[in-house]
Protein backbone atom coordinates (compact mmCIF):
# COMPACT_ATOMS: atom_id res chain seq x y z
CA UNK A 1 0.00 0.00 0.00
CA UNK A 2 2.73 2.45 1.30
CA UNK A 3 4.69 1.32 -2.16
CA UNK A 4 1.53 1.91 -4.50
CA UNK A 5 1.00 5.61 -2.30
CA UNK A 6 4.97 6.50 -2.84
CA UNK A 7 4.71 5.19 -7.03
CA UNK A 8 0.81 7.63 -7.30
CA UNK A 9 3.58 10.05 -5.61
CA UNK A 10 6.45 10.06 -7.39
CA UNK A 11 4.50 9.58 -10.65
CA UNK A 12 2.68 12.74 -10.17
CA UNK A 13 5.48 14.48 -9.20
CA UNK A 14 7.13 13.54 -12.21
CA UNK A 15 4.57 14.67 -14.63
CA UNK A 16 4.63 18.05 -12.38
CA UNK A 17 8.27 18.65 -13.33
CA UNK A 18 8.23 17.78 -16.51
CA UNK A 19 5.01 20.06 -17.29
CA UNK A 20 6.97 23.22 -15.33
CA UNK A 21 9.76 22.77 -16.96
CA UNK A 22 8.66 22.61 -20.46
CA UNK A 23 6.22 25.89 -19.32
CA UNK A 24 9.59 27.54 -18.32
CA UNK A 25 11.12 26.45 -21.65
CA UNK A 26 7.97 28.25 -23.74
CA UNK A 27 8.85 31.45 -21.78
CA UNK A 28 12.42 31.55 -22.11
CA UNK A 29 12.21 30.84 -25.90
CA UNK A 30 8.77 33.14 -26.27
CA UNK A 31 9.42 36.35 -24.06
CA UNK A 32 6.27 37.26 -23.29
CA UNK A 33 6.08 40.53 -21.74
CA UNK A 34 2.91 40.35 -20.48
CA UNK A 35 0.54 38.31 -18.61
CA UNK A 36 -1.69 38.95 -21.34
CA UNK A 37 1.04 37.34 -23.71
CA UNK A 38 1.45 34.71 -21.56
CA UNK A 39 -2.23 33.81 -21.51
CA UNK A 40 -2.66 34.39 -25.22
CA UNK A 41 0.69 32.44 -25.75
CA UNK A 42 -0.64 29.50 -24.12
CA UNK A 43 -4.02 29.26 -25.54
CA UNK A 44 -2.62 30.03 -29.07
CA UNK A 45 -0.79 27.01 -28.41
CA UNK A 46 -3.81 25.04 -28.22
CA UNK A 47 -5.37 26.72 -31.09
CA UNK A 48 -7.76 28.40 -28.94
CA UNK A 49 -6.74 31.92 -29.08
CA UNK A 50 -9.18 34.48 -30.92
CA UNK A 51 -8.59 37.90 -31.76
CA UNK A 52 -11.83 40.16 -30.60
CA UNK A 53 -13.07 41.02 -34.08
CA UNK A 54 -15.56 44.39 -32.89
CA UNK A 55 -11.97 45.51 -30.95
CA UNK A 56 -10.05 44.64 -34.60
CA UNK A 57 -12.94 46.46 -36.63
CA UNK A 58 -13.06 49.00 -34.37
CA UNK A 59 -8.94 49.55 -35.33
CA UNK A 60 -9.59 49.46 -38.92
CA UNK A 61 -11.84 52.47 -38.98
CA UNK A 62 -9.59 54.41 -37.07
CA UNK A 63 -6.37 52.98 -39.29
CA UNK A 64 -8.79 54.20 -42.17
CA UNK A 65 -9.31 57.56 -40.94
CA UNK A 66 -5.31 58.29 -39.94
CA UNK A 67 -6.11 58.02 -36.59
CA UNK A 68 -3.11 55.89 -35.65
CA UNK A 69 -2.75 56.36 -32.01
CA UNK A 70 -6.47 55.65 -31.37
CA UNK A 71 -6.26 52.15 -34.04
CA UNK A 72 -3.65 50.98 -32.46
CA UNK A 73 -5.18 50.83 -29.19
CA UNK A 74 -7.85 48.96 -30.76
CA UNK A 75 -5.73 46.66 -32.34
CA UNK A 76 -4.39 46.15 -28.68
CA UNK A 77 -7.73 45.16 -27.24
CA UNK A 78 -8.34 43.21 -30.48
CA UNK A 79 -5.04 40.81 -29.69
CA UNK A 80 -3.94 41.76 -26.13
CA UNK A 81 -1.49 38.81 -26.79
CA UNK A 82 0.30 39.69 -29.93
CA UNK A 83 -0.42 36.47 -31.28
CA UNK A 84 -2.53 37.00 -34.20
CA UNK A 85 -0.11 37.87 -37.50
CA UNK A 86 -2.41 39.83 -39.25
CA UNK A 87 -2.85 42.48 -36.18
CA UNK A 88 0.53 42.55 -35.71
CA UNK A 89 0.64 43.46 -39.59
CA UNK A 90 -1.80 46.65 -39.20
CA UNK A 91 0.03 47.53 -36.15
CA UNK A 92 3.58 47.85 -37.81
CA UNK A 93 1.61 49.32 -40.48
CA UNK A 94 0.04 52.07 -38.47
CA UNK A 95 3.69 53.24 -37.00
CA UNK A 96 4.70 53.03 -40.43
CA UNK A 97 2.26 55.38 -41.52
CA UNK A 98 2.40 57.60 -38.69
CA UNK A 99 5.99 57.94 -38.87
CA UNK A 100 6.68 58.56 -42.48
CA UNK A 101 7.51 61.65 -43.71
CA UNK A 102 8.10 63.73 -47.11
CA UNK A 103 11.28 65.19 -45.58
CA UNK A 104 12.72 62.18 -43.16
CA UNK A 105 10.46 59.27 -40.97
CA UNK A 106 10.37 59.19 -37.60
CA UNK A 107 12.94 56.30 -36.12
CA UNK A 108 11.31 55.82 -32.96
CA UNK A 109 8.12 54.74 -34.75
CA UNK A 110 9.64 52.91 -37.96
CA UNK A 111 11.54 50.93 -34.75
CA UNK A 112 8.45 49.80 -33.27
CA UNK A 113 6.29 49.20 -36.40
CA UNK A 114 9.77 46.94 -37.73
CA UNK A 115 8.98 45.02 -34.25
CA UNK A 116 5.63 44.67 -34.72
CA UNK A 117 6.18 43.32 -38.30
CA UNK A 118 8.69 40.70 -36.97
CA UNK A 119 6.34 39.85 -34.66
CA UNK A 120 3.44 39.25 -37.60
CA UNK A 121 6.19 37.27 -39.86
CA UNK A 122 6.90 35.05 -36.71
CA UNK A 123 3.54 34.75 -35.79
CA UNK A 124 1.81 34.09 -39.10
CA UNK A 125 1.98 30.04 -40.37
CA UNK A 126 5.53 29.50 -42.34
CA UNK A 127 6.45 33.02 -41.83
CA UNK A 128 4.56 34.63 -44.78
CA UNK A 129 1.90 36.91 -44.06
CA UNK A 130 -0.87 38.59 -46.89
CA UNK A 131 -3.48 40.92 -46.37
CA UNK A 132 -5.38 41.87 -49.27
CA UNK A 133 -6.70 45.10 -48.27
CA UNK A 134 -7.33 47.63 -51.28
CA UNK A 135 -6.07 50.41 -48.74
CA UNK A 136 -2.91 48.86 -48.38
CA UNK A 137 -0.14 49.43 -51.21
CA UNK A 138 1.96 47.04 -49.37
CA UNK A 139 0.33 43.66 -48.56
CA UNK A 140 2.87 41.61 -47.73
CA UNK A 141 4.86 41.24 -44.44
CA UNK A 142 8.31 41.12 -46.60
CA UNK A 143 7.06 44.84 -48.43
CA UNK A 144 6.51 46.17 -44.98
CA UNK A 145 9.72 45.05 -43.25
CA UNK A 146 11.52 46.45 -46.15
CA UNK A 147 10.25 49.17 -46.41
CA UNK A 148 10.32 49.80 -42.28
CA UNK A 149 14.39 49.02 -42.47
CA UNK A 150 14.75 51.02 -45.83
CA UNK A 151 13.42 53.90 -43.56
CA UNK A 152 15.79 53.35 -40.44
CA UNK A 153 18.60 53.32 -42.94
CA UNK A 154 21.24 56.18 -43.47
CA UNK A 155 22.73 56.32 -46.65
CA UNK A 156 23.29 59.28 -49.79
CA UNK A 157 20.14 58.32 -51.21
CA UNK A 158 18.74 60.20 -47.71
CA UNK A 159 20.29 63.77 -49.18
CA UNK A 160 18.43 63.15 -52.96
CA UNK A 161 15.93 65.90 -53.25
CA UNK A 162 13.67 63.67 -55.57
CA UNK A 163 12.57 61.93 -52.64
CA UNK A 164 10.43 64.62 -50.82
CA UNK A 165 8.44 63.28 -54.06
CA UNK A 166 7.88 60.01 -53.07
CA UNK A 167 4.64 58.45 -51.70
CA UNK A 168 3.50 57.08 -48.43
CA UNK A 169 2.08 53.63 -49.29
CA UNK B 1 14.47 11.21 2.26
CA UNK B 2 10.17 10.99 1.57
CA UNK B 3 9.21 10.56 -2.10
CA UNK B 4 7.04 13.59 -2.01
CA UNK B 5 10.63 15.60 -1.00
CA UNK B 6 12.20 14.02 -3.99
CA UNK B 7 9.69 13.50 -6.98
CA UNK B 8 7.47 17.19 -6.12
CA UNK B 9 9.52 19.66 -3.60
CA UNK B 10 13.03 19.31 -4.73
CA UNK B 11 12.14 19.81 -8.62
CA UNK B 12 9.61 22.74 -7.92
CA UNK B 13 12.15 24.79 -5.68
CA UNK B 14 14.72 24.24 -8.34
CA UNK B 15 12.60 24.75 -11.19
CA UNK B 16 11.46 27.83 -9.74
CA UNK B 17 14.61 29.38 -9.14
CA UNK B 18 15.37 28.55 -12.90
CA UNK B 19 12.70 30.27 -13.71
CA UNK B 20 13.10 33.41 -11.67
CA UNK B 21 16.87 33.31 -11.96
CA UNK B 22 16.75 34.94 -14.83
CA UNK B 23 14.06 37.37 -14.20
CA UNK B 24 14.92 40.95 -15.24
CA UNK B 25 12.15 44.03 -15.13
CA UNK B 26 13.21 47.07 -17.07
CA UNK B 27 11.49 48.79 -19.51
CA UNK B 28 10.17 45.42 -20.10
CA UNK B 29 10.39 41.77 -19.28
CA UNK B 30 13.38 39.53 -20.06
CA UNK B 31 14.23 35.87 -19.05
CA UNK B 32 18.34 35.52 -19.65
CA UNK B 33 19.26 31.91 -20.32
CA UNK B 34 22.56 31.46 -17.76
CA UNK B 35 26.38 32.54 -19.59
CA UNK B 36 28.54 29.40 -20.01
CA UNK B 37 30.61 30.30 -17.45
CA UNK B 38 27.27 30.16 -15.11
CA UNK B 39 26.67 26.76 -16.50
CA UNK B 40 31.03 25.98 -15.65
CA UNK B 41 30.52 27.33 -11.82
CA UNK B 42 27.29 25.21 -11.72
CA UNK B 43 29.16 21.91 -12.20
CA UNK B 44 31.69 23.50 -9.78
CA UNK B 45 28.84 23.74 -7.50
CA UNK B 46 28.02 20.67 -7.63
CA UNK B 47 31.31 18.83 -7.66
CA UNK B 48 31.26 20.72 -4.15
CA UNK B 49 28.06 19.82 -2.84
CA UNK B 50 28.77 16.17 -3.71
CA UNK B 51 32.46 16.07 -1.81
CA UNK B 52 30.87 17.79 1.17
CA UNK B 53 28.29 15.52 1.44
CA UNK B 54 25.30 17.97 0.99
CA UNK B 55 24.14 15.87 -1.81
CA UNK B 56 24.11 12.44 -1.94
CA UNK B 57 23.84 10.86 -5.71
CA UNK B 58 23.72 7.47 -4.98
CA UNK B 59 20.55 8.25 -2.47
CA UNK B 60 18.92 9.86 -5.23
CA UNK B 61 20.24 7.26 -8.24
CA UNK B 62 20.95 3.84 -7.50
CA UNK B 63 20.31 0.07 -8.74
CA UNK B 64 18.58 -0.68 -6.05
CA UNK B 65 15.92 1.91 -6.78
CA UNK B 66 13.09 1.71 -8.73
CA UNK B 67 12.87 2.91 -12.18
CA UNK B 68 10.49 6.02 -11.32
CA UNK B 69 12.61 6.38 -8.76
CA UNK B 70 16.07 6.95 -10.29
CA UNK B 71 14.01 9.03 -13.08
CA UNK B 72 13.08 11.43 -10.03
CA UNK B 73 16.24 11.55 -9.00
CA UNK B 74 17.45 12.46 -12.36
CA UNK B 75 15.00 15.55 -12.10
CA UNK B 76 16.51 16.40 -9.18
CA UNK B 77 19.82 16.40 -10.05
CA UNK B 78 19.26 18.42 -13.36
CA UNK B 79 17.03 20.96 -11.78
CA UNK B 80 19.57 21.48 -9.16
CA UNK B 81 22.02 22.33 -12.11
CA UNK B 82 19.90 24.67 -13.98
CA UNK B 83 18.86 25.95 -10.29
CA UNK B 84 22.50 26.50 -9.53
CA UNK B 85 23.49 28.05 -12.52
CA UNK B 86 20.46 30.45 -12.51
CA UNK B 87 21.74 31.73 -8.75
CA UNK B 88 25.18 32.44 -10.39
CA UNK B 89 23.36 34.38 -13.10
CA UNK B 90 21.24 36.70 -10.84
CA UNK B 91 23.81 37.21 -8.49
CA UNK B 92 26.27 38.37 -11.49
CA UNK B 93 26.18 41.77 -12.50
CA UNK B 94 25.46 42.47 -16.51
CA UNK B 95 27.79 43.76 -18.10
CA UNK B 96 31.41 45.74 -17.85
CA UNK B 97 34.60 45.26 -15.06
CA UNK B 98 32.01 43.60 -12.33
CA UNK B 99 30.85 40.63 -14.22
CA UNK B 100 34.24 39.87 -15.08
CA UNK B 101 35.77 40.57 -11.45
CA UNK B 102 32.18 37.98 -9.89
CA UNK B 103 32.96 35.23 -11.83
CA UNK B 104 36.86 34.80 -11.13
CA UNK B 105 36.01 35.65 -7.47
CA UNK B 106 33.29 32.69 -8.06
CA UNK B 107 35.87 30.20 -9.79
CA UNK B 108 38.61 31.08 -7.11
CA UNK B 109 36.56 30.47 -4.41
CA UNK B 110 35.04 27.65 -5.21
CA UNK B 111 38.04 25.93 -6.08
CA UNK B 112 39.10 27.14 -2.90
CA UNK B 113 36.60 25.64 -1.00
CA UNK B 114 36.59 22.49 -3.29
CA UNK B 115 39.94 22.30 -1.76
CA UNK B 116 39.52 22.90 1.36
CA UNK B 117 37.05 19.94 1.63
CA UNK B 118 34.84 21.18 4.17
CA UNK B 119 31.54 19.73 5.91
CA UNK B 120 28.08 20.24 4.69
CA UNK B 121 27.01 23.00 7.24
CA UNK B 122 30.08 24.65 6.65
CA UNK B 123 30.01 24.74 2.69
CA UNK B 124 26.24 25.88 3.01
CA UNK B 125 27.17 28.86 5.36
CA UNK B 126 30.35 29.73 2.81
CA UNK B 127 27.48 29.62 -0.04
CA UNK B 128 25.15 31.90 2.06
CA UNK B 129 27.86 34.44 2.56
CA UNK B 130 29.05 34.20 -1.31
CA UNK B 131 25.71 34.34 -2.68
CA UNK B 132 25.10 37.28 0.10
CA UNK B 133 27.82 39.20 -0.71
CA UNK B 134 27.22 38.88 -4.34
CA UNK B 135 23.31 40.27 -4.01
CA UNK B 136 24.57 43.50 -1.73
CA UNK B 137 27.08 44.47 -4.04
CA UNK B 138 25.15 43.73 -7.38
CA UNK B 139 21.51 45.11 -6.67
CA UNK B 140 22.55 47.61 -3.50
CA UNK B 141 26.04 48.90 -4.35
CA UNK B 142 26.28 48.64 -8.30
CA UNK B 143 22.52 49.81 -8.26
CA UNK B 144 23.28 53.21 -6.08
CA UNK B 145 26.17 54.06 -8.52
CA UNK B 146 24.10 53.25 -11.80
CA UNK B 147 20.91 54.75 -10.87
CA UNK B 148 20.72 58.04 -12.37
CA UNK B 149 21.08 60.40 -9.59
CA UNK B 150 18.53 63.32 -8.45
CA UNK B 151 20.44 66.44 -7.07
CA UNK B 152 23.32 67.88 -9.33
CA UNK B 153 26.17 67.30 -7.28
CA UNK B 154 25.37 63.42 -7.01
CA UNK B 155 24.62 63.61 -10.50
CA UNK B 156 28.49 65.68 -11.52
CA UNK B 157 30.35 63.05 -9.00
CA UNK B 158 28.29 59.96 -11.22
CA UNK B 159 29.40 61.43 -14.24
CA UNK B 160 32.92 61.80 -12.58
CA UNK B 161 32.75 58.20 -11.38
CA UNK B 162 32.08 57.37 -14.76
CA UNK B 163 34.61 59.43 -16.68
CA UNK B 164 37.25 57.57 -14.50
CA UNK B 165 35.61 53.99 -14.71
CA UNK B 166 34.84 54.65 -18.41
CA UNK B 167 31.92 53.68 -17.73
CA UNK B 168 33.20 50.07 -17.31
CA UNK B 169 31.61 49.94 -13.75
CA UNK B 170 27.99 51.50 -14.31
CA UNK B 171 24.96 48.53 -15.24
CA UNK B 172 21.53 48.27 -16.35
CA UNK B 173 18.94 49.90 -13.99
CA UNK B 174 16.29 47.49 -13.54
CA UNK B 175 13.06 47.82 -11.66
CA UNK B 176 13.22 47.33 -7.80
CA UNK B 177 11.12 44.50 -8.51
CA UNK B 178 14.39 42.70 -9.41
CA UNK B 179 15.91 42.84 -6.37
CA UNK B 180 13.05 41.92 -4.33
CA UNK B 181 12.63 38.62 -6.94
CA UNK B 182 16.30 37.90 -7.06
CA UNK B 183 16.72 37.96 -2.95
CA UNK B 184 13.87 35.24 -2.98
CA UNK B 185 15.19 33.35 -5.52
CA UNK B 186 18.76 32.99 -3.95
CA UNK B 187 17.06 32.38 -0.92
CA UNK B 188 14.97 29.58 -2.24
CA UNK B 189 17.72 28.07 -3.77
CA UNK B 190 19.56 28.02 -0.63
CA UNK B 191 16.47 26.39 1.10
CA UNK B 192 16.72 23.99 -1.85
CA UNK B 193 20.10 23.19 -1.15
CA UNK B 194 19.63 21.84 2.41
CA UNK B 195 16.66 20.21 1.37
CA UNK B 196 18.92 18.21 -0.67
CA UNK B 197 19.43 14.63 0.56
CA UNK B 198 22.83 14.50 2.14
CA UNK B 199 25.28 11.69 2.42
CA UNK B 200 25.26 9.35 5.39
CA UNK B 201 28.16 10.43 7.09
CA UNK B 202 26.97 9.67 10.93
CA UNK B 203 26.58 13.09 11.74
CA UNK B 204 30.19 13.33 11.50
CA UNK B 205 32.30 16.11 10.31
CA UNK B 206 35.02 15.01 7.52
CA UNK B 207 37.69 16.01 10.03
CA UNK B 208 36.52 14.58 12.78
CA UNK B 209 35.57 11.33 10.75
CA UNK B 210 39.23 11.22 10.05
CA UNK B 211 40.84 12.03 13.86
CA UNK B 212 38.32 9.21 14.48
CA UNK B 213 39.61 6.47 12.51
CA UNK B 214 43.21 7.16 13.30
CA UNK B 215 42.20 6.80 16.65
CA UNK B 216 40.34 3.49 16.34
CA UNK B 217 43.29 2.51 14.58
CA UNK B 218 45.90 3.55 17.35
CA UNK B 219 43.82 1.87 19.70
CA UNK B 220 43.39 -1.04 17.69
CA UNK B 221 47.35 -0.90 17.28
CA UNK B 222 47.59 -0.86 21.33
CA UNK B 223 45.56 -3.75 21.60
CA UNK B 224 47.24 -6.14 19.12
CA UNK B 225 50.42 -4.89 21.13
Amino acid sequence: MVAMRDGVVRGIGLALALGYAALIAWLYVQQPQSAAEVTGGLSAAIGSYRVDPAAFDDGLQFFRRDQFAAARMAFERADPAHQDARVQFYIAYSYYRQGWGRFYQDDTLFAQGLEAVNRAIARAPGGRIRVDDPDLQMRSGEELKAELEAGLERDASDFNPASVLRPRK
Amino acid sequence: MTAAREAIALPLVFLTVTLLGGLRIADGVALLPPSLFALVLSVLLLGLLVRCGALAPNRLVHASRSFLANVNGLVVMLSAFLASAQAFNVATPESGAPRVLFNLVYLVLLANTIAASPDRARVLRSLLVIFGSAFIVKFIVLSALSHPAEGTVTRALQVLFEGVTLGSVTQDVFHPATGYIAFGTLMLYLFGLVLLPAADRGGLKPAATYRTSLNTNREGNELEE
